[in-house]
């Protein structure tokens, strides 16, 4: 359980650093439910939060097995064997990854499995479109992850090679799976009870890919019951031309300059393992921030 | 070599014969493919960083068990002085790790231990990281077995050694990844304990200038690469069983040699010299780790290997030349060929000190390679450059040789319809066995370079696959020995010398009465 909750943090932490610059900023609710009432829409948000956070409990649980200290890790691929100390020495153990997916598999999913809903409801579009969306985050931790081999045949030659996977450290997940947001497709819930693309001159979305059924809401107001913090208060940067430019973080309201001297660390020369040695410098700069 | 079977064997019974062997061949290959796991297993094991009070180097720093070490964490900066020296960091790794709540132990049917670590290293602005920056790694290793205590770690190895690490940065922004080389640690020739305990410090020494230049390491990763005793069971058996078919086959072969009125011929004597080093292949000498601690097996089977590998380049030279059909009467001295077989000498020699250097000091020290200081890249380099040129030459004299038997052998064939019969079947016989040999020998070369570059292009593409029934990389290896063992029994069949009489012979001995 430790792994699922250092995972979550792991995630929330990860999106805010993704959205740092755009006016929805991955404002976590103090409640139980994270993301507030995000969670009620199927927007484009919705969808990242549910594929990082899948991503974050993948990614942790795989990383705490390999430490050795969660010693419930599951050693073969497929169930688990009766006699697991003859199988271990026969073929040896699956990847950790692999067993971080699965265990994901398991806990994230099932919370959306709980309740079935009518075959082409609101509903279901909004499960099926959850379910994919994890899978996405998930397969995000295995995409990113490389494959390093090492050659040890006969006098190092590479009559046999061994290869095994190198977990990607979160923040090249985090970039990926932001970029699965920026081009996130919209679909909608047929009669069927099946999820399809809403504009067919659209490429259909693979496994890797996140999907949306509601259009964002506006996030330049503050609508609490839709999750939306507004963009009152923010920082923005007054030259750029980007999402975190005045100009669009404020949505055209403008933006208040202050004048603030502060005391920073400069020149840092940093030494292994723990200490950092700098100067203090003192700055005089101006901080723009939204009306 | 007048007179062997293949000559005097019937199409039917060659083509039975060939079937056979088609079989066990097929088998050898289900065999791996079946029932062998994959040959070697890995286990990723992140480091945890204990905290040594005392700055005791004496001391055994564990994660599981009684007295474990306190961990620390070293995310945290001290911006006014030094806290925490970075020589008191231990990164430890348990070998193996825990599974389905179940402590594991190594067995010795698992052979050998690789050690291999993996730096996560983060980019700051403030301390950027060359290409290449050498690394100090004082290692320890010690272990301990089922029964033991906890705490009671015996030593086994120990080292200073230095390693270049090559790392690369693409998008340069604050707390991103290095993407960096794998450092090769430690190569262990048995594994004849059941735990082991690998204590792991980068100590920092400003007069020495040791890991100055290191970047923020957030994390170590060890891969600890085994054999599988599943594979090891598979390929020992696989051993035994062919053992006494080659020693069966060489004594029946040289007890027909010696029947013989002649003195036996030099390419009997290479084939005697080949079966030999097979036996010796053969002999499951692996057996005996399991009772044991035998360091020096990896460089045994290097040997072992290196000494078949030298026996079947000089037969297949030595065939060559025989089959010239230059001179009438066979040239019958190992002495001849002194200039042919310089090429194959001089390689396994080269191959043979490289192996030397690199595994025979590894007997003493585990952590030690030849490739990571730059004159051993180079002395390394050079013996196997010497050894790839000697295989060079080596392959041009023998493809030159075989060029020359097949001008002859035109040349002869031409002839043909107006020799004496005795000489015709001579000469066609010659033929006819050199024909099939470089038929055979063609074939299984083939099929042993198309199977080892299927082999490394599906091991380096990552399978996800649940349902995988066949496992090829093993099914490669046990396909292709098995294939080696009966190419060689064959060899040894086909051209004993036969009992038969020739046809023409008898012919004579027919028109004499």
């Amino acid at each position: 359980m430790q792994g699922v909750a250092h995972g979550a943090a792991l995630a929330i932490s990860e999106c805010q650093y993704q959205f740092r610059h755009r006016r929805w900023n991955c404002s976590t609710m103090h409640d139980t439910s994270v993301f507030g009432p995000l969670n009620l829409i199927g927007s484009r948000e919705t969808a990242f939060t549910h594929a990082i956070a899948s991503a974050g409990v993948a990614h942790s649980i795989a990383r705490s097995c390999r430490d050795g200290q969660l010693s419930s890790c599951s050693c073969s691929r497929a169930s688990r064997p009766r006699d697991l100390h003859a199988e271990w020495i026969w073929g040896g153990c699956g990847d950790n990854l692999e067993y971080g997916y699965k265990f994901t598999q398991g806990f994230v999913d099932v919370r959306e499995r709980e309740i079935r809903y009518q075959r082409g409801s609101r509903e279901q579009g909004r499960t099926l479109m959850n379910l994919h969306n994890n899978e996405a985050g998930r397969r995000a931790v295995i995409k990113m992850s490389r494959v390093t081999c090492k050659c040890h045949g006969v006098s190092g030659s590479c009559s046999l090679i061994t290869c095994w996977q190198q977990l990607p450290t979160f923040r090249e997940i985090g970039d990926y799976i932001r970029d699965k947001y920026d081009g996130a497709s919209e679909v909608k819930v047929n009669k069927r009870g099946r999820l399809q693309i809403r504009d067919p001159r659209f490429n259909l979305p693979s496994a890797n890919d996140l999907i949306y059924i509601d259009d964002s809401p506006n996030y330049c107001v503050q609508n609490i019951s839709i999750g939306s913090l507004g963009t009152q208060g923010r920082i923005c940067n007054r030259t750029s031309h980007g999402m975190d430019g005045c100009n669009l973080m404020c949505c055209g309201r403008g933006y208040n300059t202050q004048k603030v001297n502060i005391k920073e660390r400069c020149e840092c020369k940093f030494h292994w393992c723990c200490y950092v040695k700098c100067k203090i410098c003192t700055q005089t700069v101006d901080i723009h921030s939204c009306k | 070599m007048p007179g062997s079977v293949l000559e005097n064997l019937s199409g039917k019974k060659l083509a039975v014969l060939v079937v056979l062997f088609l079989i066990c061949q097929i088998i050898c290959f289900l065999i791996g493919g079946l029932i062998a796991p994959k040959p070697s297993s890995t286990d990723t094991i992140l480091a945890t960083k204990c905290l040594d009070k005392t700055n005791n180097t004496a001391e055994w720093f564990y994660i599981r068990g009684e007295n474990k070490c306190s961990t620390m964490n070293i995310n945290v900066f001290s911006y006014e002085k030094y806290e925490r020296i970075a020589n008191q960091i231990v990164f430890s790794f348990q070998m193996p790790t825990p599974r389905d709540n179940i402590i594991l132990d190594y067995s010795r049917w698992q052979q050998n231990l690789i050690g291999i670590l993996q730096l996560d290293i983060s980019y700051h602005p403030e301390n950027e990281m060359k290409n290449r920056t050498v690394l100090t790694i004082d290692a320890k290793l010690g272990y301990r077995n089922q029964g033991d205590k906890d705490d009671d770690w015996k030593y086994y190895a120990s080292s200073v050694e230095q390693r270049n690490l090559d790392c690369i940065l693409e998008h340069k922004k604050d707390g991103y990844p290095y993407n960096c080389s794998f450092i090769p640690l430690f190569e262990l020739g048995s594994l004849h304990h059941d735990f082991y305990l690998l204590n792991i410090r980068l100590p920092v020494d400003n007069e020495k200038g040791m890991n100055l230049e290191l970047g923020k390491v957030d994390d170590m990763w060890l891969v600890a690469i085994n054999q599988t005793g599943g594979f090891t069971k598979v390929w020992m058996s696989l051993k035994s069983i062919f053992f006494p078919f080659i020693v069966g086959i060489l004594i029946w072969f040289w007890k027909r040699v010696h029947g013989l009125q002649r003195k036996p011929l030099l390419l009997e004597y290479m084939l005697l010299f080949l079966g030999t080093a097979l036996t010796f292949l053969n002999l499951p000498l692996e057996l005996l780790t399991l009772f044991y601690e035998l360091p020096f097996m990896l460089l045994l089977a290097d040997i072992r290997q290196g000494i078949f590998y030298a026996a079947l380049l000089s037969f297949w030279l030595i065939f060559a030349a025989e089959h010239l059909m230059v001179r009438e009467t066979q040239e019958n001295q190992f002495k001849t060929y002194w200039k042919h077989l310089s090429g194959v000498a001089i390689g396994c020699i080269a191959l043979f000190i490289f192996d030397l250097c690199e595994r025979g000091v590894q007997l003493r020290n585990p952590f030690y390679s030849i490739w990571v200081t730059d004159i051993g890249t180079k002395i390394a380099m050079g013996f196997l450059i010497v050894g790839g040129i000697s295989v060079g030459v080596y392959f041009l004299v023998l493809c030159w040789l075989i060029w020359q038997v097949f001008c002859n052998m035109r040349a002869k064939r031409a002839n043909l319809p107006v020799m004496s019969q005795a000489r015709r079947l001579h000469y066609s016989g010659i033929i006819y066995r050199f024909n099939f040999l470089m038929l055979t020998t063609l074939i299984c070369a083939a099929l042993t370079l198309i199977a080892f570059t299927l082999g490394q292009v599906s091991e380096g593409q990552w399978k996800w696959d649940e349902h995988q029934y066949l496992e090829y990389t093993s099914a490669f290896f046990t396909g292709v020995y098995g294939m080696w063992n009966i190419y060689i029994f064959a060899l040894i069949i086909l051209y004993a010398p036969s009992h038969k009489q020739w046809p023409s012979q008898i012919g004579i001995l027919f028109f004499i009465y």
